[in-house]
């Protein structure tokens, strides 16, 4: 019974961190344009978390740089189970135009699992959408 | 002021230390200097022609040296003073006495080329990752980069 | 008795990261120093090993909301190297992308500052009239964020007069709701005594620290490139340049709110004045080896390339000096003098290109080596207090 709450509770309202590890901003800016009146993702219970121990989805964009890399990590163990990462933008997912810097060692799902990729570059606000709501359909 | 006047003072005010001055565009000037004379022509730039606002400093790797260019900046025209240092002992002096905003792109001449800025404030390297191996100099014309094989989660290998 | 914090690569003011370590005693700021680093790509490195066509979508990638800028400094570099010169239509539509450009990034930040500020609802009204400037991009160009709409030799798409009629028919309704705004600004007492006095920068030290763009311009230097330096057909559109008095956090707010006005009658004076013809003409192969320096006013400052080539088809060196990281040794005074719970609003006055994702701070007593962790909200919980017990006077007059 209690599971059943909770699981229904995390369907309902998942509380998401954005979290950029290097890239462009162009996907950044495209995320937080999700949650201006236009796009409203809030009227669907989707919170926009400070730090890393109260999230339940962890929204990455950008490639993983070697800087960024031991950080990525550190934020991906202290967001408590169970827990989800989206890759959003083509850097996430693959390194974009940045495959072949010697600061970039690829997309992030060479660091972390990742669950959905939503493709773009950047990617707009209605597919970062589709990907969260495809990622609570999985659940 | 134009651009012809300033090219007859810099050889009226520094007579034989100017090597070579061009003036490809409306608004462009390419000054040479040793590397000797460097903080005086500095000196000489913002002192007398009121040149107070450095937009970068570039260095360019040319095989047997390098080259470094100061990009100077003013309400009629961007003026660049231009210097060569070798390749087996790359020092120069550090200009931040006179213009202090120029320790960044100090600092990243420093990490990128391997050299020596003389009398730098603050030699920490800036942009480069805490854990990278020294004596590696990214921009180089000889460091090649490798990129290692990537692996895809769930994909073939 | 000193406090080290170290703020960041998560960080309250943008999306980028970047780790800023603050010393601290009781509330006052002694200290300030940057690790930059974290979103360093290698870039230079990449575009020698690309042809003059392909850095042009490498160079978009450089910053998102800033990508026009980056490739129009570096088209118009090339062109200058292989002496080509673009057609006048292509240069006005070049001219009127830029533009909009810069409108819709000071809406961003416009957002920003009041949701730093504590204004929530002011960032989601702003935000809602920055769609209008997306869609009219959109309709241009087909994207919202790095329309590459440039090529060498001129611009790729073209504009049509349904296209025309949308945009000034758009920018009614945007001039409308910017009187709206600014007299929301001057007459909000609270938004106005939050900005005023904080991350105050002196005239001298703006120009010895070679701060760029509207952080220079508040402090009463009128240094802009679009004025000394023209380009495109800037010498051909009045327009002036924007300046304020109070070197703090309020004149640069000020400097952009008049920007994005005279932004507004450049797009007028732009589509009303738009010569038929050609948008572009053909570029060679490779240009002659030669070197070349391209200055351009992005909105957050002066961008500046240098192009060197070889004589391939690839260039020998590009090297380009962001808008922001000008901004900051001028950034790390501003924070020497204020309080610890004016940082995000300090850092978020430059317009922060280069920034962070992490929004938890971690404090560490210097003495006994124990670390806590503030959460960013709380910070900012504090920053507010601290402005509502500050005396509020009720005729502030805003320097328009």
């Amino acid at each position: 019974m209690l599971t059943k709450l909770t699981r229904w509770s995390r369907l309902k309202s998942p509380w998401i961190l954005h979290l950029n590890t290097g890239g462009c901003n162009g996907c950044d800016i495209e995320v937080v344009a999700a949650l201006t009146p236009r796009f409203d993702v809030e009227r669907f219970g989707i919170l926009l978390e400070a730090t890393p121990r109260h999230a339940d989805v962890i929204i990455c964009t950008g490639p993983a740089t070697r800087q960024m890399k031991d950080r990525l990590i550190r934020i991906y163990e202290q967001t408590p189970d169970p827990k989800f990462v989206i890759a959003v933008g083509a850097c996430a997912m693959s390194g974009c135009v940045y495959r072949g810097a010697y600061n970039v060692i690829g997309g992030i799902d060479q660091v972390i699992p990742v669950d959905v990729y939503v493709p773009g570059c950047p990617a707009r606000p209605d597919a970062v959408i589709d990907g969260v709501v495809k990622l609570l359909s999985k659940l | 002021m134009n651009d012809q006047i300033l090219i007859e003072k810099a050889k009226e005010s520094l007579k034989d230390k100017v090597l070579e001055i061009t003036n490809p565009a409306p608004r462009r000037l390419f000054m040479k200097v040793a590397v000797g004379n460097l903080l005086e022509a500095v000196n000489w730039l913002k002192k007398e022609m009121g040149f107070s606002h450095l937009s970068t400093i570039s260095g360019v790797d040319l095989g047997q040296s390098f080259e470094i260019l100061y990009h100077f900046a003013n309400n009629f025209c961007s003026f660049t003073l231009r210097t060569e240092i070798s390749r087996e002992n790359p020092l120069l002096p550090s200009i931040c006495a006179l213009i202090p905003g120029a320790i960044l792109y100090e600092r990243e001449l420093q990490e990128m080329f391997g050299i020596t800025v003389q009398n730098i404030p603050d030699p920490r390297p800036l942009l480069l990752p805490d854990n990278w191996p020294a004596g590696n100099y990214p921009l180089r014309k000889d460091w090649k980069y490798e990129r290692p094989a990537e692996v895809i989660p769930g994909g073939k290998k | 008795m000193n406090f080290q914090i170290p703020i960041g690569p998560q960080h309250p003011a943008l999306k980028e990261p970047i780790g800023l370590r603050v010393v601290v005693e009781g509330e006052i700021i002694r200290d300030a120093d940057l690790r930059l680093g974290y979103n360093h790509r290698g870039i230079e490195k990449l575009a020698e090993s690309k042809t003059w066509i392909q850095n042009i979508y490498l160079e978009e990638r450089i910053c998102g909301i800033c990508s026009h800028s980056h490739t129009t400094c570096y088209v118009q570099g090339v062109e200058k190297l292989m002496e080509i010169q673009p057609p006048k239509r292509g240069l006005y539509i070049r001219t009127l992308v830029a533009e909009l450009e810069r409108i819709h990034s000071h809406l961003l930040w416009l957002g920003v500052a009041g949701h730093e500020a504590g204004f929530d609802s002011f960032f989601m009204y702003v935000w809602r009239d920055r769609e209008i400037v997306m869609d009219i991009l959109e309709t241009i160009s087909g994207n919202r964020v790095h329309y590459a709409n440039n090529t060498i030799g001129g611009v790729r798409r073209d504009l049509d007069e349904l296209q025309v009629k949308h945009i000034l028919d758009s920018l009614e309704i945007l001039r409308k709701r910017s009187e709206f705004y600014k007299n929301l600004g001057t007459k909000e007492p609270s938004f106005v005594a939050r900005l005023a006095g904080v991350g105050y920068l002196s005239k001298e030290d703006a120009i010895t620290l070679c701060a760029v763009g509207p952080t220079l311009r508040a402090s009463g230097v009128p240094m802009d490139v679009r004025k000394d330096d023209p380009y495109a057909v800037y010498d051909e559109v009045p327009f002036e340049v924007c300046t304020a008095d109070t070197c703090d956090v309020l004149g640069r707010t000020v400097v952009r709110i008049k920007e994005i006005l005279e932004s507004y009658n450049i797009i007028e004076f732009l589509l009303k004045n738009l010569p038929a013809g050609p948008i572009a003409v053909r570029a060679p192969r490779r240009p002659k080896p030669n070197e070349v320096i391209s200055r351009y006013e992005a909105p957050r400052g002066e961008l500046i390339y240098y192009i060197k080539s070889n004589g391939t088809e690839k260039p020998e060196r590009i090297k380009v000096r962001a808008p922001t990281l000008g901004n900051y040794a001028a950034t790390i005074k501003m924070l020497k003098k204020g309080f610890i719970a004016d940082v995000p609003l300090i850092f978020a006055a430059i317009d922060p290109c280069i920034a962070c994702a992490e929004r938890a701070v971690a404090i560490v007593d210097a003495r006994t080596g124990q670390e806590k962790v503030v959460p960013m909200n709380i910070l900012r919980q504090s920053s507010q207090k601290k402005s509502a017990n500050k005396e509020r006077k009720r005729e502030v007059e805003w320097p328009l």
